[in-house]
């Protein structure tokens, strides 16, 4: 009987303790799920392919994700947030690359990338206006916003190419320090900034606290709106610079460059098990959910499954890992 | 009078927490059986057991005279058992007769009889004597209202067991009496009633039988005829409580938050109070008389469209909770679900994120500074567990109410205001609340409450304003404040008194 006691007074109601076996799946689940997942992903490309195991094969996997996770740090803001997905990417991406691409002659690539950026940043500010501050629907938002800052785009490029200019720009990011891609470099820069950002500033407090309960979140005094906003205005400009990545690795740019980082994006967060629901999720577990999907296509890859099967094994992967999500929030007694 | 149910040596663990030992349950036809203990002292798990929702490791039900199984909800609907629970479960976009023949909604071949489904939901509102349009969208009816139909929908069943969860807690003394109504007729119906209720005056003036778990232990069962209500949380909390509702005397110093002449369209208007250092001010009316609203609107969180708010003579254009807190407001609301916790974080979190810049350096958070505030807030209000990593919805709802108070004690607010501060909570967590009020007050905080929880709000304050239909209908100082008073105002008859 001192077990009850002991019990009921830390949860108040019984049958909701908080050590159940079901929970104890709930709440561990997430944390070592990840890990084991990509290490059985090693063991199991290594036992397939002789030429899985090698470090460079594992380096080109990297450097494949690397653009892409630079997208990812920024999906994962919105995804806390409550901000459902930003589907703006695309156009952003496209936004960057043509401006970086485009400006290169007359102001030099730093410049140039930078004004991709912040142009990039600006299509942030305004999804992020309607969504925070008018409340529109996220997913409408961006779809809408990413039609206008993609037609303007192909507008002012006449619908062709832009071809780059300054190879020594592209040399560089394609090249290593100490062994590292540059571009490798990069990703983790971002990565290791968002994560302190989301774990140890104010706003990264905001964010998880606007998308488990925005109504309390209103009524502790955090700027609600702006919250939600600076999470789309995070990830236009992310984009933007995966944009301009994208652009000098490539030394071309046209309007459907982003097509397809979206989903990307979206897959790696929702198969890192951050859920549509907000309020909970880490950089470390969407960049998990990243490596997972990137290795796995690495195996199919390697094996020779063909593209439509990948596809296929993608799709699963998404539906799969978000019905986990949801039941394991049933069995941890969350709705 | 005929046994209607039997619960016989109900017995449940959960992993690591025995939450039912050996309860036993009568419960007869016509008579009303009130169930009453702290949060977490068995109630909703013996009803969750009645629903089938959980099945019992040991003992029996007796339904109707034999030994049954109950294999779900659906199937103790089948046998005749309604619940109501706290939480309404009622489809707002749909009519009142829908939504009372809902999941028996009478029909052939798929398609609605609208005319069978009309009169029988009709039929069932006026048994109830309930002024109710019954093709009325059922969200455009007030909370008591709701609560009304979801009780016709269960009683629609024609059930022998009705089972009532806290059916008053979201409603104010007047429309309770409506529902008591309601409940007397079902009585005399014949239907073996359960009720669940943490207000004990109620109980003790509806219930025939009074059964009191504490720790998942049956204290005791006996009829409510002689009993009191010290009796009856001395048998829930195992101690004596020689005063529910201590009151501190404090001095009084000079006013703090001035409220002139506020108004916000359809909600409330010309409200004109003051609340003085280390006095508590109660805001009292009926639910629906707009005293949230109000308050809301003085710390910020709605927009006022006229009128001042002042504090210490600086007089603030309250428009978001962000100003209302620079200014040294604080209010923690009436619906803690929705307003006053972030369930998924933890205590630390809920309780440093109103103070959060302030304890940043260009937005980088000293952890160490958070949880120094934390720790000393948690162990301040008592807290239990004090364990600062933990996620609020673990905690009971006492907890998170001292939770959400933690939380506004940590801005340091020259004056609180509380809405409802202790709903929905146990005894004991109450008392500790009402303590804390004390001493908050006694360090010269201006404190104004709102509680529809009429002895609450007479035995704490110093003074009480009346809130009727959106207007200060009475200000009433504590001698000459007492329930027919208040209730006169409220009801909007002192004004033509």
């Amino acid at each position: 009987m001192t077990d009850t006691k002991l019990d009921t007074t830390i949860t108040g109601v019984p049958g909701t303790s908080r050590v159940t076996r079901a929970n104890l799946g709930a709440r561990l689940g997430p944390v070592i799920g990840m890990p084991v997942g990509i290490v059985l992903l090693l063991v199991i490309g290594t036992l397939l392919s002789d030429r899985f195991f090698s470090v460079g094969n594992l380096v080109n996997v990297l450097i494949n994700i690397s653009i892409l996770g630079v997208i990812v740090v920024g999906m994962t803001f919105v995804f806390i947030t409550r901000g459902v997905a930003d589907l703006s990417v695309p156009a952003t991406v496209a936004v960057g690359a043509i401006l970086t691409l485009g400006l290169q002659p007359a102001i030099g690539t730093f410049a140039a990338a930078l004004v991709g950026i912040l142009a990039a940043c600006g299509a942030g500010v305004v999804s992020g206006i309607l969504i925070g501050y008018a409340r529109i629907n996220p997913v409408i938002t961006t779809l809408g916003v990413s039609t206008i800052v993609l037609g303007i785009a192909q507008w002012s490029v006449g619908g062709v190419i832009v071809y780059g200019s300054d190879a020594d720009a592209q040399a560089f990011v394609n090249s290593r320090v100490f062994g590292i891609p540059v571009i490798v470099i990069i990703f983790v820069i971002v990565a290791v900034i968002g994560h302190l950002v989301l774990s140890r500033t104010t706003l990264g407090r905001w964010v998880y606290a606007a998308g488990s309960n925005p109504d309390a979140t209103r009524a502790s005094a955090v700027p609600l709106a702006r919250t939600r906003a600076s999470a789309f205005v995070m990830t236009a400009g992310l984009s933007g610079l995966a944009g301009a990545l994208l652009g000098i690795t490539l030394q071309t740019a046209r309007p459907a460059i982003g097509v397809g980082y979206e989903f990307d994006a979206i897959t790696a967060v929702v198969v890192g098990g951050i859920s549509l629901l907000g309020g909970s999720g880490s950089i470390p577990r969407a960049i998990g959910g990243l490596l997972f999907v990137a290795l796995l296509n690495n195996i199919l890859v390697l094996h020779g499954v063909p593209t439509a099967v990948q596809g296929i094994a993608k799709g699963l992967l998404i539906v799969g890992a978000v019905s986990l999500d949801i039941y394991l929030r049933r069995k941890g007694g969350r709705s | 009078m005929t046994v209607a149910l039997e619960m016989r040596g109900i017995s449940k663990s959960f992993p690591g927490i025995r939450a039912l030992a050996d309860v036993d349950l009568v419960a007869r036809a016509g008579e009303v059986h009130a169930i009453v203990g702290e949060n977490g002292a068995g109630k909703s798990t013996l009803m969750k057991i009645l629903a089938g929702v959980y099945q019992p490791d040991a003992g029996s039900i007796v339904l109707g005279g034999s030994e049954t199984r109950i294999a779900g909800p659906i199937d103790a609907r089948k046998r005749g058992i309604g619940m109501v629970y706290q939480e309404l479960n009622l489809v707002p976009d749909l009519t009142v007769a829908e939504n009372i023949m809902l999941g028996a909604t009478p029909a052939r071949f798929g398609f609605v009889r609208r005319r069978a489904l009309s009169d029988a939901a009709s039929a069932v509102l006026d048994a109830f004597n309930a002024r109710i349009d019954p093709s009325a969208l059922l969200g455009s009816l007030t909370v008591s209202q709701q609560q009304i139909v979801e009780i016709a929908k269960a009683y629609a069943q024609h059930p022998s067991i009705i089972v009532l969860d806290e059916p008053t807690s979201s409603l104010s003394e007047h429309e309770a009496q409506a529902l008591f109504h309601i409940v007397r007729r079902m009585r005399a119906d014949g239907i073996a009633i359960i009720y669940i209720s943490h207000r004990l005056r109620e109980v003790l003036d509806l219930a025939d039988q009074v059964t009191v778990l504490r720790d998942g232990q049956q204290i005791d069962t006996r009829a409510s005829d002689g009993l009191t209500a010290g009796e009856m949380i001395r048998l829930m909390v195992g101690r004596d409580l020689t005063d529910i509702f201590p009151k501190r005397v404090v001095p009084i110093g000079d006013v703090v938050l001035e409220v002139d002449g506020l108004m916000r369209a359809g909600a409330f208007s010309d409200v004109t109070l003051n609340v003085r250092a280390g006095e508590i001010v109660g805001l009292a009316g009926l639910v629906g008389a707009g005293r949230t609203e109000v308050a809301r609107a003085v710390f910020g969180l709605d927009r006022a469209q006229a009128g001042a708010v002042r504090v210490d003579g600086a007089e603030l254009v309250a428009r978001t909770p962000a100003q209302g807190v620079a200014a040294g407001i604080a209010y923690v609301p009436e619906d803690r679900k929705r307003d006053g916790i972030v369930p998924s974080a933890s205590i630390k979190d809920n309780v440093s994120l109103p103070v959060l810049r302030s304890l940043s350096t260009a937005g980088w958070i000293s952890r160490s500074r958070e949880r120094d505030l934390v720790r000393e807030q948690v162990e301040t209000l008592g807290v239990s567990p004090p364990v600062i990593e933990r996620a609020v919805d673990t905690l009971s709802g006492g907890n998170q109410q001292k939770v959400v108070i933690a939380k506004w004690l940590a801005a340091r607010p020259r004056v609180l205001i509380l809405d409802e501060p202790t709903r929905g909570v146990d005894v004991g967590a109450k008392a500790d609340i009402h303590a804390i009020i004390g001493e908050l007050a006694a360090a010269g905080t201006a404190i104004l409450l709102i509680s529809s929880e009429l002895p609450e709000v007479l035995a704490v304050s110093d003074r009480i304003y009346v809130l009727s239909e959106g207007r200060v209908t009475a200000e009433l100082d504590r001698t000459e404040a007492d329930e027919a008073a208040v209730m006169l105002a409220a009801t909007g008859e002192a004004a033509h008194a």
